[in-house]
């Protein structure tokens, strides 16, 4: 009886992304578990715990919420350590936009590296594994002390570019240098053009010159970026190909965190579409922008969480999007 | 003027950072500490840290529109940003310790919630608050009262409340959950007993995996939430402040009566009725059930005698107000003349405020262990402000000097 009833998939789900949780577990053909987080009215987060995760394998998905990162992170914390002190035996966080990604090196003097912190926060708070999509850095991976998991939303990308255009009228575009090796490997793997665009940045959240290397001429720009923020290095950037003779811009990216006035940025744009996943909680913005299309990566996260499970291993999904 | 030391403040509290670095003769070290537009937080520290010692003030309390989960995260990022600019020692500075009150269980054992009566009518009118004592706590030779008892039948009423609308129903726990409803509609799996996560030791854990290497606090709930560190924690106390102010400005307190309202504030209640050589109450909140229909009714008794008196309420901290409203209440009930509420920490979250406003109290002093502006503008006269700025500044002195700070434990 013990026997077949420990060690199950608990599914835990953080306040900021209940609807991917959904998908996720409907996926595994499991129910979320019964958890509630809350605020009390002095703001300090609770988290109440309705069943027991003794010995069980603890999932808990948490997304980063536009605006309000902070109390996300204080509560996968809080869930975690709940988790850990329930006796759990394995905690995975599940992390599809890792927050404070950016912040990953001392590029100035007494700058943070909240990345970091971060990680050392959540194996403070006793994460045993984490699974995260598309980290900004993938050095962030060893910030970590514990197994990382990092998956792509390239497969599904691919799929989604070879199921709705033609892959030799397109040419795939990187908006900044640091952005280049993931598109290369997009353009790699569909066999077309590659270009890039340099750009010089004066602060932060804020977008200066651009120049275009490379030829777009004619062609569907899609220009490959790991987030969209407030958009505006999107927005210039797709002016920017059009001035040189793209037939259409696209934006592909893997988390539309779509901060500050990011939605009339690309209502204003050239762009015609801004491919993001769901890693995210886009919540109204669907609405507000008809030239969002969204990309459903519960598959991948809940295909990691079953292998993970299982002991199997995960690098097929690297290369492979589950239908 | 102190040498090597750099103060940093964090967004929850600059008058009190303001305060400190004026005393110590030095200005707040610049920084530049606000959100990106995705919610991230962004920290910049100007000035150089390398070799100093390095106090961050921020306390635990989220209000006027900021977050109290962003200020502790501001806290982290902020010591591990020192802590990598070379710091010589990083020593956290949190007035009030957040998340340092364990929350009570707010369920029963069946794992359905516990209910207050619903208030009747708004914030007016002192009636809002009913409570029940049956049967009194039996103790020999002591003065004790009935208590006050529920003028209506609560379960009955939770019943109606159940069967017409589920939103007004309140629930009995020292904690108020900004989104009552979600709560009320939680079911715990069949045979499970749901707990409420303890997060106390996790943000001790948290500070210390950030980088901290010393902690300086006030009037903390749980001393034991000491122990959850592995790193030096200082635990100043609010006393001696509330000591004083009892001598300076209560006319003939020698008469007055010292009031804990609950059992576990008795303690520190205790120590200051000892010093001063003054009588000493306290308030017994009773949960246990007598009747089954009974089980949601709280209970709160007098232990002691307080007619014709100065009543005299301490407690650590004001959260809900819920506890030092109820108290006042019952004091008046049993005769008090005038009351005061002597408090260290003031957070009056929710309708703190307003139930305050409302209540028995006086008279109402805290220290400005958290931002008090507000609180001040809408209490006026009736809130009296006490600066714990100079404990602060001269336990960051000494600490940096690597003087006895144990003095500041019992000064006058």
């Amino acid at each position: 009886m013990s026997g077949e009833m420990a060690n199950e998939v608990k599914l835990i789900s953080g306040r900021s992304h209940p609807e991917l949780s959904e998908k996720v577990a409907k996926r595994l053909g499991i129910e979320v578990a019964r958890t509630i987080s809350l605020n009390y009215s002095n703001q300090e987060t609770s988290f109440t715990v309705g069943e027991s995760v003794r010995d069980e394998d603890v999932f808990i998905i948490q997304s980063t919420t536009t605006g309000d990162v902070n109390e996300g992170l204080m509560e996968l914390l809080i869930a975690i350590s709940a988790c850990r002190t329930a006796s759990a035996r394995r905690i995975t966080a599940v992390i599809p936009n890792f927050p404070y990604a950016r912040q990953d090196k001392k590029d100035k003097s007494r700058a943070p590296i909240s990345a970091r912190l971060v990680a050392n926060m959540l194996q403070t708070a006793g994460a045993n594994h984490i699974v995260t999509v598309d980290l900004h850095a993938s050095q962030i991976q060893g910030f970590f002390s514990v197994p990382v998991d990092n998956l792509y939303a390239e497969p599904s990308f691919l799929r989604y570019i070879r199921e709705n255009y033609k892959p030799e009228d397109c040419v795939i575009v990187s908006p900044d240098a640091g952005g280049a090796k993931r598109a290369t490997s997009i353009a790699d793997h569909l066999n077309t053009g590659f270009a890039l665009i340099h750009k010089e940045r004066p602060r932060p959240n804020v977008v200066g010159r651009m120049v275009l290397v490379g030829n777009v001429e004619d062609k569907i720009a899609i220009l490959v970026d790991d987030m969209a923020d407030t958009c505006g290095t999107l927005v210039k950037a797709a002016s920017v190909l059009k001035e040189n003779g793209a037939k259409a811009v696209l934006a592909l990216v893997t988390h539309g965190i779509l901060s500050g006035n990011a939605i009339e940025n690309l209502n204003g744009s050239v762009l015609e579409a801004l491919i993001c996943t769901n890693t995210v909680p886009l919540g109204d913005k669907i609405e507000r922008c008809p030239k969002i299309r969204v990309i459903d990566i519960s598959p991948t996260i809940a295909e990691a969480i079953r292998r993970t499970h299982n002991g199997e291993s995960v690098s097929y999904l690297f290369n492979h999007a589950p239908v | 003027m102190v040498r090597n030391i750099v103060v940093l403040g964090g967004n929850s509290h600059p008058e009190l950072v303001e305060s400190i670095c004026g005393i110590l003769g030095l200005p707040a070290c610049s920084r530049i500490l606000t959100k990106f537009s995705s919610g991230e937080s962004r920290c910049e520290i100007q000035d150089s840290v390398r070799g100093k010692d390095v106090y961050i003030i921020q306390t635990g309390f989220g209000g006027n529109g900021s977050r109290l989960n962003d200020h502790f995260m501001d806290l982290c990022i902020m010591i591990s940003a020192c802590k990598t600019g070379s710091a010589r020692r990083v020593t956290a500075v949190l007035p009030l310790f957040p998340y340092s009150r364990q929350p009570d269980l707010p369920y029963n054992k069946a794992g359905a919630p516990l209910y207050k009566a619903p208030t009747p009518n708004g914030e007016n009118g002192k009636n809002q608050y009913t409570f029940d004592s049956v049967p009194p706590t039996p103790g020999p030779g002591v003065p004790k009262t009935s208590g006050l008892t529920n003028s209506s039948d609560i379960a009955n009423q939770m019943i109606k409340n159940a069967l017409t609308n589920g939103s007004s129903k309140e629930q009995y726990t020292t904690h108020d959950y900004e989104n009552l409803s979600i709560v009320n509609g939680f079911q715990a799996k069949p045979g499970y007993k749901q707990w409420v996560a303890q997060a106390g030791t996790l943000v001790a854990n948290l500070l210390t995996c950030a980088g901290c290497d010393h902690v300086i606090t006030m009037d903390l709930h749980d001393p034991q939430v000491q122990g959850f560190f592995d790193i030096p924690v200082d635990n100043l106390y609010g006393q001696p402040l509330l000591k004083r102010y009892i001598q300076q400005h209560i006319p003939n307190w020698r008469d007055a009566v010292i009031i804990s309202p609950d059992a576990g504030g008795a303690k520190r209640a205790t120590a200051i009725a000892d010093s001063l050589g003054m009588e000493f109450a306290l308030i017994h909140k009773e949960r246990r059930p007598t009747k089954i229909t009974d089980r949601q009714n709280a209970s709160m008794m007098l232990v002691g005698n307080v007619t014709d008196r100065v009543c005299i309420l301490l407690d650590d901290i004001a959260d809900t107000g819920n506890t030092i409203t109820r108290a006042a209440k019952l004091l008046k009930k049993e005769g008090a003349t005038t009351i005061y509420a002597l408090l260290t920490h003031g957070v009056f979250s929710g309708d703190a405020i307003s139930r305050v406003k409302a209540s028995a109290i006086d008279k109402l002093v805290v220290t400005n262990s958290v931002p008090q502006d507000e609180h001040k503008k809408q209490l006026g006269s009736k809130l009296d402000v006490l600066d714990i700025s100079p404990i602060f500044a001269e336990a960051m002195r000494r600490v940096h000097h690597g003087e006895s700070i144990s003095v500041l434990f019992n000064y006058e």
